[in-house]
């Protein structure tokens, strides 16, 4: 019976399974001395507390509900005018790869500074949603079938036209992926914005309150609250795709190359271009610090970071400061992006060989990584205690999830004919995997690569704010206690120009591998 | 009856999509002998396609037995013994022509060094000589086919299944390939069974035509083309040729 149970009582059967194993090990007290509660344990305490939570709820669905409407509405605007204009994609890239870049933990005290009530909450969860969603619009529009488009454009369409009826359609999936990852993330930026901001209410604030307390059935259920939330709003954009995607998936494969980058006529204007691309973050930065009309000693502009670094009598003790949290951070930041995308590579191909042993796996890999990372840490702290290992399971789980989204994404979107070949010819799982399924995907492996450049970097900083002590996250902790403004600034900064670095040396490898190879870049 | 060639007995499919069930094959019974040269010719949405997807072991039929050079599809596909080329050209974006016929021996798990010759003379053959570097993306649609064709023809297939290989040709290139196509398949001696919407494709090249109807998919008549071998590029002004088309086109038609 149990053997042919269909898929939804297969995962209840497992998650039933999972529960009762974690139950057993709580009670016992066997992992970490305590560190896991029993669920029923956990259960318990949440009963008692209950009385707490509606107003910590409420908080942080407020603001992560505000976030991911302004962040969202930002996202496709932005998304549709870049589709629309390559040169407005050049001129923001830099603003799109610093937004994107910005480790939410090194903004948050920036924001606090700066903001005040829920704004800072508010632009925070904005921010964790607005590059994912542009991205996957632009993607979704940009990636429409050029045979499609040709049939309108033969028919006299125009520009509007194109986008209306081929690039949206087709470009619906897409976004809705892109919503998914996105929801997770307005949750997290709220309550990363609640831990770094004081206020009352809001699980983040709730969190800080009780870490001290060493109460481990408290956190375990506080996180569980924000797992759930986050959970369930990334369930409402998966059920939503799931129900689209079927029926705007290629039949054909397209083997157009992409055009060649638009160059602007003038090499003059070019180089105009590319200055201004550089120069708008800044420009962003120093106009957001001047509308907020903090005072200069508390908010920095980019020329008040410069002066403190190199110029002022600062300069002497920030300079080795910095350099010993970067040597810290950054190689703990490529060992654990490399195996949390490593993971995600192979889990998404294995659900393709392995379609049924990923499905059970599946609602404990979502469980686990929709939990909001600051939700996550406290009780990865209580497990694994706050050595290296913490560092890089935190950088690891934080890399894996929107990885794992993309590469499956990607997976599925390999059209039908080119499979059609192999098979022909009797190729097993594997042959039809080596030879159309992964180098199909390669686009979105690059993708995936670059999306988790900053996660990683976010995940090392939490952890190292939270729990180790060390490199970048712990000096931006450390100065917020010291009131100097300054090295929160200049954390902020470097963190974000550090991936923003990253990111362009991937965004390189990708251009040469993919022209090579005749394939599109998914950006 | 023909334990070497093609046979299909009994063969129905029914397809069911947004709650809709279509009966796309009803009781399809059809059989090529060894050597032979079939063309299945019908209206669009009649199953054609389907038949052969079901003969390549791509689709299982719901009813009925297939048996491809006395095995069943797969095996015969695993053993080496089909070809096949697509309406799609469905080359790999990332492939060089060359690398994209070199395809099934990979499949396959036969040695590429040794092939190297034979790879080159089947591109040679469908005319893309100095185009072996080229990605799909840089041919024409043309181009294209023809690579598809010469990926067909690379394992010296036994069984040779073609669904509109030269729909994206144009006529005086269509000709030309089908001139080819009678000299290649005359040469290896292989079961041909071509799918195509051109009469005078379908008269010109095969010994049999079957002409299916849609709603379900069925096979209303076999026409035997009896015309000697080779067939000249003249037999196409033939009155006697253009009998059997009009024959053809009057069954496809509903006559």
């Amino acid at each position: 019976m149990a053997a042919d149970a269909s898929g939804p009582w297969r995962g209840l059967r497992n998650t039933a399974i999972l529960l009762l194993i974690w139950e057993v090990l709580g009670r016992l007290d066997l992992v970490a001395g305590g560190a896991l509660p029993g669920i029923s344990e956990i259960l318990i305490r949440l009963w008692i507390d209950w009385g707490d939570y509606p107003r910590h709820i409420g908080a942080t669905l407020y603001a992560s509900s505000m976030g991911f409407l302004i962040g969202n509405a930002l996202g496709i605007g932005a998304g549709v005018l870049f589709a629309l204009s390559p040169t407005a994609l050049r001129l923001f890239r830099g603003v799109n790869i610093a937004v994107f870049a910005l480790p939410p933990i090194a903004i948050a005290p920036i924001l606090v500074l700066t903001l005040s009530g829920m704004a800072p909450r508010i632009a925070l969860a904005a921010l964790g949603v607005y590059f994912v969603t542009m991205t996957a619009t632009v993607i979704g529009l940009s990636q429409a079938d050029s045979r499609a488009t040709d049939v309108i454009r033969a028919y006299g369409g125009t520009r509007w036209e194109i986008l209306r009826r081929v690039q949206f359609r087709g470009a619906l999936p897409s976004i809705l992926a892109g919503l998914r990852v996105a929801a997770p993330n307005a949750v997290l930026g709220a309550i990363l914005a609640e831990f770094g901001g004081g206020g009352r209410w809001g699980l983040g604030a709730y969190l800080l309150g009780s870490l001290g307390r060493g109460e481990p059935d408290r956190l375990w259920g506080i996180g569980l609250v924000a797992t759930l939330i986050a959970g369930l709003s990334y369930g409402l954009f998966a059920f939503l795709a799931a129900r689209m995607v079927g029926s705007t998936r290629a039949v054909t494969l397209n083997t157009a190359v992409p055009d060649a980058a638009p160059r602007s006529g003038h090499p003059l204007g070019r180089i105009a271009l590319t200055l201004g691309t550089i120069a708008l973050p800044f420009l962003v930065w120093w106009a957001f610090i001047k509308a907020t009309g903090v005072p200069d000693l508390i908010s920095k502009t980019p020329w008040g970071v410069v002066e403190y670094l190199f110029l002022g009598p600062t300069a002497e003790s920030a300079q080795p400061r910095l350099l010993a949290a970067l040597a810290e951070t950054l190689p703990i930041t490529f060992l654990g992006m490399a195996a949390g995308l490593g993971f995600a590579f192979l889990l998404a191909i294995s659900s393709r060989l392995f379609p049924r042993a990923i499905e059970a796996f599946m609602p404990v890999a979502l469980v686990t990584q929709t939990m909001p990372l600051v939700a996550l840490t406290p009780l990865l702290v209580l497990i694994l205690g706050r050595g290296p290992s913490l560092t890089l399971w935190v950088t690891i789980s934080v890399t894996f999830f929107p990885a794992f989204v993309t590469l499956a994404q990607g997976l599925a979107l390999v059209p039908r004919s080119a499979e059609d070949v192999p098979r022909a010819y009797g190729a097993g799982r594997w042959t039809e995997m080596r030879m159309v399924t992964i180098p199909a995907s390669l686009p979105y492996l690059f993708a995936a690569t670059r999306l988790t450049v900053p996660r990683a970097l976010l995940g090392v900083m939490i952890a190292e704010w939270l729990a180790t002590g060390k490199g970048l996250g712990n000096l931006l902790n450390q100065s917020r206690g010291f009131l100097d403004y300054g090295m929160i600034w200049t954390v902020a900064a470097v963190s974000v120009l550090l991936s923003v670095l990253f990111y362009q040396a991937v965004v390189i490898v990708e251009r040469r591998v993919l022209r090579r190879l005749g394939m599109a870049t998914a950006e | 009856m023909a334990p070497d060639g093609i046979s299909l007995s009994g063969v129905g499919k029914t397809f069911s999509g947004r709650g809709k069930v279509v009966e796309a094959l009803r009781d399809i019974t059809l059989s090529c002998p060894k050597g032979s040269f079939t063309a299945i010719i019908g209206p669009s949405g009649c199953g054609k396609s389907t038949v052969m997807r079901i003969a390549l072991g791509l689709e299982t039929p719901d009813t009925g037995a297939v048996r491809i050079a006395g095995k069943a599809p797969m095996g015969a596909a695993k053993a080496g013994e089909t070809g096949v080329a697509f309406q799609d050209a469905a080359l790999l974006p990332w492939r060089s022509v060359r690398r994209n016929v070199e395809v099934p021996l990979e499949v396959l798990g036969r040695p590429i060094a040794q092939a190297r010759d034979h790879i080159q003379h089947m591109i040679e053959l469908v005319g893309l000589k100095g185009f072996e570097n080229a990605l799909p993306g840089e041919l024409s649609g043309g181009m294209r086919q023809r690579v598809a064709i010469a990926r067909a023809l690379v394992t010296h297939p036994q069984i040779l299944f073609m669904d509109e290989p030269f729909g994206a040709l144009d006529q005086i290139l269509r000709r030309q390939m089908n001139l080819e196509l009678q000299r290649i398949w005359t040469e290896t001696g292989s079961t041909a069974l071509l799918v195509t919407h051109g009469i005078d494709e379908a008269v010109f090249l095969a010994d049999r035509v079957v002409v299916m109807h849609a709603n379900p998919g069925r096979i209303v008549d076999v026409i035997d083309v009896g015309f000697d071998r080779p067939r000249a590029p003249g037999l196409f002004s033939d009155p006697a040729f253009h009998r059997v088309c009009d024959h053809v086109a009057e069954v496809l038609h509903g006559g």
